[in-house]
């Protein structure tokens, strides 16, 4: 089966947005579900998802999304009740779901009884920021790059560069294997990409899917 | 195939482009190839066959338009089903969608061949294409046809440079297209200035016999000719402002093209006659330009040889273009797991969908042993097909998903697809009953590819019923073997 994942955006705000986009680089699928019409178009623009015009907590919009197909449906909007409801809903529609909230305070674990994880998206852009002020380059090195994309790719069984040397797979331009396998050395041409060990890969965001292909198959 | 999955951040191409694209691909092979043999049907009402048949692909087209601006994939007919259909449906889509690139290919090549040689024989190298025997193979003692010798070579030629490098694409393609349509425009006006020109006779219209009837199994032949504005929407996410301009691409490139059509068609039939036309076959158009195009011009002496030398360039581009597109359907499919997951691998070394090209180009040197008539005959009932599911998957998109974001909202909906299928059901109907009585052959195939996609489809939701990874394995396999 393909390795991209069915995703419902609920909010297609300014973190459902970002979300969305990673996302569909990263080769997803993704359906995003927004209410207001000016954002609506917005996101037709950039053309990267397939937009449901609506409220999120109306079963019949999140149906029009296509749960029952979806893998994951996250709700990004920027209140945490109806973030929750959203989820709840999703649940009870299809209850294979993974569920994700957006919450608007830390809250510990207390909302996973109700949804799979939350995220918290202050918290994380202010450990951003802390990294930022402290000076500490390595930690923000995925941060400061521009478009570039520094992942943490787990090379899959069978795929095409599976078991293949560095200098046996030709990644498109655009693409670097940083990291060794066992994370202590920088690749070398003769680095062998063994299934099932991670890689630090940096990639630009147009050729990131010929390098999951590569890598994952 | 870079950039055939993900949004790609800049969005290069204009409407110009995309224009373009949609207007290479459908003034390929199907003018130079299919002009001949629509006359050798329908007589002078050739031009009408080329007319009514843009008018029904026009509906499809608003479908296409729709769907394209409103789901952000670039895989063209078989992403979008995919995406509102079920399992099976969206696998019927892609199987016959990929067998229609296929034949389509076959069938371009088998255009390439005839034109190829008129091209030599107008400078002397061959004897006209009619005297042109066998060439005997020692190796197999065998006597084979060269036109079907160059077809095959034409095939595999191609299928290597796909298969071993991603071709360019965009503005090389702007420029091909331009060639092509320039040398058409060539034709088109020594063809009016000729003094055959002014003695041009229609009449009588329809061929005697069959009477306007014959308009039908004419129209189902050359169907083909408006397939090609389907791969601007395999390119949208390189096209700026896509909701607004892939719909205008579309509509743009099928007007122009069905006026370019009906010019060369009118051209032809006026010069050359109904009946010569007939008679040359998939050279038509070269053998109408030879008649009146000037001699002893310098460096190419003859003019006529300008017309041939675009027919050549026309079949091999379009030829390359359907390559591309049909390893790119089995690709998606091979994503999505509707084949084996193979076909949806890049090659580690070439970074090609080596297998989804390889697996094509199989089907597609078979099939050039084909005749031409049988070729565009399956290949355009297989576009008829599966057109008819792309005019449903919007009507299904429209009642399931009514607040679904629509950048683009065809008119007069539900007018147009409805129009769509019934119109294309009518000529699907109509060729599949004039294949009954004169081409058994072609529909037989037909029937064994869908039977055989039937097994496919079952054999391969069995396999994934079992969590063993045996096949995958044996698959990848192939891969590296193929590579030195």
């Amino acid at each position: 089966m393909t390795n991209g994942l069915d995703i419902i955006i609920a909010g297609g705000g300014r973190v459902g947005f970002q979300t969305a986009e990673i996302l569909a680089n990263r080769d997803h699928d993704v359906t995003i579900i927004e209410r207001n019409e000016r954002i609506v178009s917005e996101i037709a623009d950039e053309w990267i998802a397939t937009v449901i015009e609506g409220d999120a907590t109306n079963p019949e919009i999140i149906e029009q999304a296509g749960i029952e197909r979806a893998d994951t449906i996250a709700a990004l909007t920027g209140e945490t009740g109806l973030n929750l409801a959203v989820c709840l809903a999703a649940s009870e529609l299809d209850p294979g779901i993974r569920t994700i909230a957006r919450i608007g305070r830390a809250a510990g674990t207390a909302y996973t009884r109700f949804v799979d994880a939350v995220l918290f998206p202050e918290r994380a852009g202010a450990r951003v920021a802390a990294n930022e002020i402290a000076g500490s380059d390595v930690q923000t090195l995925a941060d400061v790059t521009g478009d570039l994309d520094i992942m943490l790719v787990r090379v899959a069984e069978g795929a095409p560069a599976a078991g293949k040397q560095l200098t046996e797979v030709r990644f498109p331009a655009g693409t670097l294997v940083v990291s060794d396998d066992d994370g202590h050395r920088v690749a070398r041409p003769d680095t062998t990409l063994t299934p099932g060990n991670r890689y630090v890969v940096a990639v630009e965001p147009d050729v990131a899917d010929e390098v999951m292909n590569l890598m994952r198959g | 195939m870079s950039g055939s999955q993900t949004r790609a951040p800049e969005a290069e191409l204009g409407l110009l482009d995309a224009t373009m694209i949609g207007m290479g691909a459908m003034i390929g092979a199907g003018i130079f190839v299919l002009t001949g043999l629509a006359a050798e049907i329908a007589g002078p009402a050739a031009i009408l066959v080329f007319a009514l048949n843009g008018v029904v692909t026009a509906f499809t087209g608003l479908s296409y338009a729709e769907l394209a601006a409103s789901i952000p994939k670039s895989g063209g007919g078989y992403a979008f089903v995919r995406e509102i259909f079920d399992d099976l449906p969206s696998f019927i889509m892609g199987w016959m969608l990929w067998f229609a690139y296929m034949i389509a290919g076959a069938l371009y090549a088998l255009g390439f061949a005839p034109n190829f040689l008129e091209l030599l024989h107008v400078y002397g190298i061959v004897p006209p294409p009619d005297q042109v025997g066998a060439v005997v193979l020692p190796v197999i003692d065998a006597g084979v046809p060269l036109a079907f010798l160059l077809a095959f070579v034409a095939v595999l030629g191609l299928v290597l440079l796909n298969a071993v490098s991603t071709a360019a694409s965009g503005s090389v393609e702007t420029i091909f297209t331009i060639i092509k349509v320039s040398i058409l425009v060539v034709f088109v006006a020594f063809g009016l200035a000729s003094p055959m020109f002014s003695g041009a006779e229609f009449q009588p219209l329809f061929p005697e016999g069959s009477g306007a009837a014959a308009i039908l199994p004419a129209m189902g032949l050359t169907f083909i000719a408006f397939e090609g504005y389907d791969l601007i929407t395999t390119v949208t996410e390189e096209v700026k402002n896509p909701r607004e301009n892939i719909p205008k691409a579309i509509f743009v490139s099928l007007i122009v093209t069905v006026i370019v059509y009906l010019a060369v068609v009118t051209v032809a039939i006026a010069t050359l006659g109904a009946g010569g036309l007939a008679d040359a076959g998939e050279a038509g158009i070269a053998a109408a330009a030879t008649s009146f195009m000037p001699t002893g011009l310098p460096i190419i002496q003859n003019g006529g040889a300008l017309i041939v030398f675009g027919a050549v360039f026309s079949t091999l581009t379009a030829l390359n273009a359907v390559v591309i597109a049909s390893s790119r359907v089995a690709f998606s499919m091979g994503r999505e797991g509707q084949l084996l997951p193979s076909f949806g691998q890049l090659h580690h070394r070439y970074g090609t969908p080596f297998v989804a090209i390889l697996a094509s180009a199989v089907v597609m040197l078979g099939s050039v042993a084909l005749p031409t008539q049988s070729a565009g005959n399956m290949s355009s009932l297989f576009f008829l097909l599966s057109f008819i599911i792309v005019n449903v998957a919007v009507i299904r998109l429209r009642r399931e998903r009514p607040n679904m974001n629509r950048p683009y909202e065809m008119p007069f909906y539900p007018a147009p697809p409805l129009i769509g299928i019934a119109l294309n059901l009518i000529l699907a109907g109509v060729l599949v009953e004039y294949l009954i009585r004169t081409d058994p052959l072609a529909l037989v195939l037909s029937a064994a590819w869908i039977l055989l996609g039937g097994i496919a489809y079952f054999a391969l939701n069995r396999l994934r019923a079992q969590p063993t990874r045996s096949p995958t394995d044996t698959d990848t396999e192939v891969t590296p073997e193929a590579e030195d």
